[in-house]
């Protein structure tokens, strides 16, 4: 079996409805209703994004969406973005613990949104590249994308947690 | 939560009931037609945090977010082809998709309110197919009751509706919580104690006597005092010394029985953990804490109850006879204490953290451990011993980068305390050093002889231990506290349901019944949904579908290794959960397909679950599991010792052995889950042959690839996507030409194409 690879001006990728994208190949070919998705949602953002039709099945993967043309790069990015939400966290505003219950008020690039680690052990995620990644009580993740970028008193705050 | 009578998540935001109007009175939501239930949304449509609702009537939703054009949306459920909530990453959103083809988001929120928008749907989907409002909004109820409901005192949410607020439960709590460990050793404790205050007593006895010596024994050339004192101070020696040896051995032995017993318990606590805590905890994490932490606290325990006493003891022993020689050699050797004691406090507070972050690293280098150790062989195969190697080096150094930040301010700590100590004994020498010259070179009497000054830098000497000892309990507290939240973590986290506890029915016939059962093992990803069965008793089922599909989940929720999810499971009628767990697993016989094996001998890898079996109930099972004949053919038989996880034996004669271990339980119902998947045709002959010996009369659930295997099996059930699409007896379904029928004719096709290939070879073989 053999899987097509985008790699980048030979198709032109347009919104089909939401987070769906329609495929239009220069040789004439034409697929529609693919969904985008991260093949490393941690590790690469905008690398292997796989797109999946209604049932599931993997149309095509595009290797780098930067070598998209640029229409279609940011036709995927916005999907992607809708369809990972991610929060990064720019602030911590409050941070208590209690009896290995952290209660999170922060402030993200999508609000301000407080929420709840119950397990400190593996609901923060320390990576190797500086960033680090938080689950909460309901599964929801964020992201604070540099930790030493954070203002001293985030910093602060978290650092115990590390 | 009810609100005016209207079921809800989270109270409605008041922006939003202005909007509506009132529930209570005047607005859209009151009066005749009010909603059934709310579902207050955390996210925006546009993905931003902020507030949203539903509002579900009995025959219309309504929803309000500011991009619905005049900020609501209202949808008859007439014009609704299908309501879904599309799960997204973080986030869903609940989908209409209508009779005219168009789709709308309606609602959209995070993870946390997910459940709630599934039930949702669901009555959408259920009041369109016809079915009663009355029953489809059971559903939605058992939804909101499931969802992880309040502590009513401080408001945070609980693990599950009834469980303890962790948050509420308080300091008090946790320290009784460890208490219990002491409390059957606290006389033992107290006579430690008493002999602690003896030998403390006598050592404050020297230094009073050097003072003797040096200022008339001495000066007096008194010989025959000399040798009285000398031979009392051998007296006081030989007392202080023998007594603290016994307190010694007792204190140890008393100990150990201490972190013994709370090992036993971490450890039987971590036997009844449910399977979601272990797919989230790393069994190294486990290990490091039944091991080292429990270490930790018994050395706490142990200062608390005796060396801070003894300590205090002294402390104030010696202040009295400090006092009572001279008062302001006493208040000048007092001036460092309240240095000592600023700087403990400032050290705490910067070593706590550190300790934290130590024993996250500290973990990670254990959980490697744990993990390529026993996996050796796996590591070898692919030749990956390097690349192990690296990741623990580097886990190693990550170690060593924080403890070496941490020791920095560990070992400064002591090192300041000292340094204060000593500058106290340099200010009593200063002061009464002075007095004693001056006394000298005047012929005045100040009090202060040689003999006191030297009893005194003595005295203060023994004076700061328990200053350092205090300022230093700070930073062993938080170590322990370290420790002493991981061993919470087991000791508090819920147990299996009503382990022990339920129901236990004589017998069980063996039927199963799923009722619009749920499930998934995060909010990410629904691995059941909405799944609905019977299996009457007897019946063998045989269940199939592609990887992933949910084949494994379902037995999964049979055995109760999962308890959250939503629906039902009945078992003779009865809810599983009101059965005794013991006892209801003790009722079915599971084979995996990676059969479990312990480090001990085959006989006692058969007798597992049933340790008291007869020897020829043994052998019997073994005949019937088709393992007697590969078993005697053993040197070693029966004793034959099984390396860990029973290396040793073959794939398909572990299977055989599990099999024996299920056909001694005579268990009601029979689970295999790909129980021959793994083995070679011939074997599986063997295997199925045994398994056909012992379903007979049992409900059998029969995971299997090869269809071929189910040849027995008088319904088949196809899972795909989570979701059962197929369920019958096998020629139905094969006269329906659906999933099944596909399956049967892919497989039959493969199977002739091997049957030939393996002609060739064979004749290949033979030319
Ligand atoms: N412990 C787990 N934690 C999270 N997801 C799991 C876990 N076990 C299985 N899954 C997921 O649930 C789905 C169903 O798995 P399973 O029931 O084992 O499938 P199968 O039909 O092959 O037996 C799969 O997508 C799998 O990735
Ligand atoms: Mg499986």
């Amino acid at each position: 079996m053999s899987r097509m690879y985008i790699d980048g001006p030979e198709v032109k990728i347009t919104v089909n409805d939401g987070i769906f994208v329609d495929l239009d190949f220069y040789d004439g070919r034409k697929i529609t209703m693919l969904e985008p998705k991260r093949l490393f949602p941690i590790s690469g953002l905008t690398k292997y994004i796989t797109l999946l039709d209604e049932e599931g099945n993997e149309a095509a993967i595009i290797r780098n969406v930067d070598a998209l043309l640029p229409e279609s790069r940011q036709v995927i990015l916005n999907c992607l973005e809708e369809y990972y939400m991610i929060p990064k966290i720019k602030r911590l505003i409050k941070r208590s613990e209690k009896f290995r219950i952290w209660l999170w008020t922060v402030e993200t690039d999508r609000g301000v949104h407080t929420f709840e680690i119950i397990n400190h052990i593996v609901s923060i995620k320390n990576l190797y590249d500086g960033r680090i990644l938080i689950k909460d009580a309901n599964d929801n993740r964020y992201e604070i994308p540099d930790f030493n970028a954070l203002d001293r008193r985030s910093r602060t705050l978290i650092m115990p947690d590390l | 939560m009810e609100l005016d009578g209207v079921l809800t998540n989270m109270p409605i935001p008041g922006e939003i009931l202005a909007k509506a109007g009132d529930l209570s009175d005047g607005g859209e939501l009151s009066g005749g037609n009010r909603p059934l239930f709310a579902l207050v949304g955390d996210l925006t449509l546009k993905g931003r945090y902020g507030v949203s609702a539903l509002f579900v009537f009995k025959d219309r939703l309504t929803a309000f977010d500011e991009k619905h054009s005049g900020g609501q949306a209202t949808v008859m459920f007439c014009d609704i082809a299908q309501a879904k909530v599309k799960r997204m990453y973080g986030n869903a959103v609940l989908r209409i998709e209508g009779k005219d083809g168009k789709t709308l988001d309606l609602l959209r929120f995070t993870y946390s309110v997910a459940d709630i928008g599934d039930a949702a749907a669901l009555f959408v989907n259920k009041i369109n197919e016809g079915e009663p409002v009355d029953q489809s909004l059971e559903i939605v109820k058992a939804a909101y009751r499931n969802m992880r409901s309040f502590c009513p005192k401080c408001g945070r949410k609980l693990k599950t509706p009834d469980s303890e607020c962790l948050n509420c439960e308080g300091k008090s709590k946790v320290i009784q919580k460890f208490a219990k460990y002491i409390k059957p050793y606290v006389k033992r404790l107290i006579l430690c104690l008493l002999l602690s205050v003896f030998t403390t007593a006598l050592a404050l006895v020297p230094p009073y006597i050097t003072k003797v010596m040096v200022d008339s024994v001495i000066p007096g050339a008194d010989r025959s005092m000399l040798l009285t004192i000398i031979l009392l101070l051998l007296s006081v020696y030989v007392a202080q010394f023998s007594v603290s040896g016994i307190r010694a051995y007792l204190l140890r032995v008393t100990g150990d029985r201490i972190v013994i017993e709370l090992k036993k318990d971490v450890y039987a606590k971590a036997q009844f953990l449910p399977m979601s805590f272990y797919d989230k905890t790393s069994t190294g994490s486990v290990i490091n804490r039944i091991n080292g932490d429990t270490a930790n606290i018994q050395s706490f325990m142990l200062r608390i109850t005796q060396e801070a006493v003894v300590q205090a003891f002294t402390l104030v022993g010696v202040i009295i006879i400090m006092l009572a020689m001279d008062w302001r050699l006493t208040l000048l050797s007092l001036i460092p204490v309240p240095l000592v004691v600023i700087c403990g406090r400032y050290f705490g507070k910067r070593v706590a953290p550190m300790y934290r972050r130590l024993w996250r690293r500290g973990t990670s280098l254990y959980s490697i451990l744990s993990d390529t150790i026993p996996g050796v062989r796996v590591i070898k195969a692919f030749t990956n011993e390097k690349n192990t190697i690296n990741k623990y080096e580097r886990y190693a150094n990550d170690w060593l980068e924080e403890d070496k930040k941490a020791s920095v301010t560990v070992s400064a700590f002591p090192t300041v305390i000292t340094f204060l100590i000593t500058c106290g004994s340099l200010i009593i020498w200063l002061v009464g050093g002075g007095q004693v010259i001056g006394d000298l070179v005047s012929g005045a009497q100040s009090g202060i002889t040689t003999g006191v000054l030297v009893s005194f830098i003595a005295y203060a000497g023994m004076f700061y231990a328990p200053v350092n000892f205090f300022a230093n309990l700070n930073d062993t507290y938080q170590h322990t506290l370290a420790s002493a939240e991981k061993i919470l973590d087991i000791l508090n986290a819920e147990p299996e349901h009503d382990f022990g506890k339920g129901n236990k029915p004589e017998r069980i016939k063996g039927k199963i019944e799923f009722k619009n059962v749920s499930f998934s093992f995060d909010r990410s990803k629904k691995v059941l949904d909405d799944v609905s069965f019977v299996i009457e008793p007897g019946d063998v089922v045989g269940i199939v579908g592609t990887t992933g599909a949910g084949k494994s989940t379902v037995i999964n929720l049979i055995m109760r290794y999962y308890d959250d999810y939503e629906g039902q499971i009945l078992v003779d009628g009865a809810d599983v959960k009101d059965i005794d767990m013991d006892h209801f697993r003790g009722h079915i016989g599971y084979v995996q397909q990676e059969p479990m094996m312990f480090r001990d001998t085959i006989f006692n890898n058969i007798s597992y679950g049933n340790p008291d079996a007869h020897v020829e109930q043994i052998l019997h099972a073994a005949d019937i599991a088709n393992a007697h004949g590969f078993i005697s053919r053993l040197p070693d038989a029966y004793d034959t010792l099984l390396g860990e996880r029973g290396v040793g034996l073959s794939g398909g004669e572990k299977q055989r052995i599990s099999i024996a271990r299920a056909v001694l339980e005579n268990p009601a119902i029979l689970i295999f889950d790909e129980a021959t998947a793994a083995v070679d045709s011939e074997t599986e002959h063997l295997i199925q042959e045994a398994i056909e010996r012992l379903i007979r009369g049992r409900t059998t659930l029969m995971i299997a690839h090869r269809l071929s295997t189910l040849r027995k099996a008088n319904k088949i059930m196809v899972v795909d996507k989570g979701q059962i699409i197929e369920f019958g007896p096998p020629e139905e379904l094969i006269a329906m030409q659906g999933k099944y029928y596909k399956l049967i004719q892919i497989q039959s096709m493969s199977e002739k194409a091997r049957e030939m290939k393996e002609e060739e070879n064979l004749e290949i073989s033979i030319t």
